[in-house]
């Protein structure tokens, strides 16, 4: 079998969308996993979400230890262009970053402007699995009340995506991708509560 | 299905280049996303923002409906429908609880939507401010600054002039305490159902080059003021002449013989449910 770029992206897309729309939601990739046909040395999840997203008109950066290797791949299936990391549309942030890395990646992610908010970096952050982790609940636009999640390394990247949004409509908008194929999306309107204490995001 | 053409009409990039603006919509609920709003082989304005979200989403399993004013069988309805049907092969339905992709002219169905449907509106004017600000570069402005004393001021003015809100259709909404929306030219009645609405709704303006979006679950709140609230339509002691359902927007009709006012639902397919509903159960 091999990937379909017209009706397999298609079901990806879609549970992009879906993921998107209700944030916390669990999405599994194993079909489309199944039919690509791609050696990487970076999660199936996340050459999917490179096809679906990735073209010319957009960029991308990889913070992992083997760059070169991953953003040349990345380069050749969906001809985007890797550049630095606080002018990239995309920001795909491997299981093997280093924790400085990854803060420091995040930290300068643009966030869009009060004009153009659109105009701002996604991020996918590879973990090892999605539903395991510490417990948070989830609030804020596609969800209903509330949502429980164990999400993992909360602690690494939590601070700082608070620190990208404080200000709304400005931010970023997260997905993380595991070894199970699985996928969910956190974006910028997301109020995440850990062990009782609330994060504040102010509008 | 006609195989001349690419699956769902669109090449591969226009479909990605749709897909992004979409899911930064999702993302910044209310907020307009710019995109590039490819040629279709329908006029613009005529539903093609709507058209364009509909094909960069639809896949071989999906089911689909179109309506027009909340009628099934409209010319603008059937054309789109044909279009996608012809290009993509998926089935296509009258009935709202069957269809997982609901493109709409101007109403949101009757029925109420569920969790695995999307609801994607055609929208002519995505400008809720362009009635009092001509230019786009000011009103991206006054979004960013969340600057909207004018569209308080345009109904305020409404209400000196006619001692209501006279906004019949498209009546401006505030999406997630932030952004305030155009929500299409649905009627008033409609715009409640937007309000922490089950489904995901899109909406596209092909014209305009615009799409927004309202996830799921979102808070969505008709500008009104605390001395003169919002009010939908009121058909009081009128119900629809075919089925007599009461609790639904109704159009206002003339028999061209007698010259007397009738009531029908403007919902069709809801309507034809409920008298065949009503058939089967030996009511009639």
């Amino acid at each position: 079998m091999k990937l379909d770029v017209v009706h397999d992206l298609q079901t990806v897309y879609r549970k992009l969308v879906d993921a998107t729309s209700r944030p916390g939601k669990v999405m599994d990739l194993q079909k489309e996993v199944e039919v690509l046909d791609v050696q990487t040395n970076c999660l199936s999840a996340t050459i999917l979400f490179a096809l679906t997203v990735l073209d010319p008109e957009v960029t991308f950066k990889v913070i992992t230890k083997q760059e070169e290797a991953v953003s040349r791949m990345i380069n050749q299936l969906t001809y985007s262009k890797s550049v630095d990391v606080s002018d990239a549309d995309f920001i795909f942030i491997l299981e093997d970053a280093l924790h400085e890395e990854m803060e420091d990646a995040m930290n300068q992610a643009k966030v869009g402007s009060l004009s153009n908010p659109h105009e701002s970096a996604m991020i996918i952050l590879e973990v090892s699995d999605v539903t395991k982790g510490k417990p948070v609940k989830l609030s804020g636009p596609g969800i209903q009340g509330e949502t429980d999640l164990n999400m993992q390394n909360v602690s690494n990247w939590m601070e700082m995506r608070n620190e990208k949004n404080v200000e709304f409509p400005l931010g970023i908008d997260m997905y993380f991708v595991d070894h199970q194929h699985q996928l969910l999306a956190i974006p910028r309107t997301t109020q995440i509560k850990e062990n009782g204490w609330e994060i504040k995001w102010d509008m | 299905m006609n195989k001349s053409y690419n699956f769902a009409f669109f090449d591969e990039g226009s479909k990605r280049e749709i897909r992004r603006a979409t899911l930064k919509a999702i993302a910044i609920p209310g907020y307009q996303v710019p995109f590039a709003s490819r040629e279709m082989p329908i006029g613009r304005g005529w539903g093609t923002g709507g058209l364009q979200l509909t094909l960069s989403l639809i896949g071989k399993e999906d089911v689909l409906k179109v309506i027009d004013q909340g009628s099934d069988e409209s010319v603008n309805a059937v054309n789109i429908k044909k279009l996608v049907s012809d290009t993509t092969g998926v089935r296509t339905t009258d009935s709202t609880r069957e269809a997982t992709l609901i493109q709409s002219r101007h109403r949101v169905p009757e029925v109420p939507l569920e969790q695995d449907q999307i609801l994607i509106l055609q929208v002519p004017l995505p400008e809720p401010l362009r009635s009092f600000e001509p230019s786009e570069h000011e009103t991206k402005k006054l979004h960013a600054e969340r600057e909207y004393s004018g569209a308080w001021l345009m109904l305020f003015e409404q209400i000196m002039k006619y001692k209501t809100m006279a906004t019949d259709a498209d009546h401006p909404v505030m999406v997630h305490d932030r952004y305030v929306m155009a929500p299409s030219p649905i009627p008033r009645f409609d715009n409640p159902k937007l309000d922490y609405s089950e489904a995901l709704i899109l909406l596209g303006a092909g014209r305009e080059k615009k799409v927004y979006a309202v996830p799921p679950f979102t808070k969505v709140t008709s500008l009104a003021f605390d001395d003169y609230e919002f009010e939908i339509e009121s058909f009081t002691n009128h119900e629809c002449i075919l089925c007599g359902s009461k609790d639904v927007f109704l159009d206002e009709l003339v028999d061209q013989d007698t010259g007397a006012t009738y009531f029908q639902c403007n919902d069709t397919s809801n309507c034809l449910d409920i008298v065949n509903q009503e058939q089967s159960l030996g009511v009639k």
